[in-house]
């Protein structure tokens, strides 16, 4: 940035702009994470197995798994981030009307931020092993 | 490069998979979460119900976008961040598309049969 922004316009001007060429690089960046992350994810659960032995059981004790919540929270954090912003452009290119345009990414940030809530929860707030433990206790009396 | 050549193809691919993925990420991520209410919970029914033969073709199909955009993407990465990637954005977008069948059969030879045997 050659001149600091001395007014709200200029550093409205100038912040927008950063802020987009950091998004356009982010993508990039995180693009290029999930392209492994993803082909790992679809290489794990649909060539290894058959998809449709997928059940709570496979699920629960994947989850039970240290590594298994740590690559699915950055798959989570990118896939969602990367998919979310591109979901953006794709509002800033086809909905023209600005009051229209601003509620869609209102309505596209609460639901994706409700969303990214979920599945966080789903990675770290349960244990897994302990709930299958209880499942078989209660099988077994 | 545009006007319906092999670059405007590649970006309207790009643009389509991509929104097919990320309202795909949406529901794939709300229906794993069923896990959280337990083995008694909504999860198995649910999961039985996507493993019908119309969910599990339409999974191919998210393999297929998964395939295009990760190497359509690479090819946008070569052209914006090399010297001589503009210029080689069409051969390169053929060399996109043939990966992506490949892959993509590689996992289709893989999963037809599993759907055929459970039709």
């Amino acid at each position: 940035m050659a001149v600091k922004p001395k007014t709200f316009q200029q550093a409205k001007v100038t912040y927008n702009t950063n802020a987009e060429l950091a998004w356009w690089v982010f993508m990039r960046v995180s693009g290029l994470i999930l392209v492994f992350l993803v082909f790992g994810h679809v290489w794990f659960n649909n060539i290894q197995i058959n998809v449709a032995i997928v059940d709570y059981d496979y699920v629960a004790t994947r989850f039970s798994r240290s590594w298994v919540k740590i690559y699915d929270t950055f798959l989570l954090g990118f896939a969602m981030l990367h998919g979310m912003n591109g979901l953006r452009y794709q509002i800033e290119d086809y909905v023209q009307h600005p009051g229209r345009r601003f509620w869609w990414k209102v309505i596209l940030f609460t639901v994706a931020a409700v969303i990214f809530v979920m599945g966080a929860m789903t990675l770290w707030a349960f244990s897994f092993e302990e709930m299958g433990d209880a499942v078989r206790q209660l099988n077994a009396q | 490069m545009y006007r319906g050549r092999e670059g405007q193809w590649a970006f309207i691919l790009h643009r389509v998979s991509g929104i097919a993925l990320a309202l795909y990420l949406l529901l794939h991520v709300v229906d794993i979460s069923l896990v959280m209410f337990g083995p008694e919970g909504p999860f198995n029914a649910f999961l039985a119900f996507y493993h019908q033969w119309p969910f599990r073709v339409g999974l191919l199909m998210v393999i297929a976008g998964v395939v295009y955009h990760a190497f359509n993407g690479l090819r946008i990465i070569l052209m914006d961040f090399t010297e001589w990637g503009v210029k080689y954005q069409a051969p390169m977008w053929y060399a996109v598309l043939a990966l992506s069948v490949g892959f993509w059969l590689f996992a289709a030879v893989k999963i037809v049969p599993e759907i055929v045997a459970d039709f």
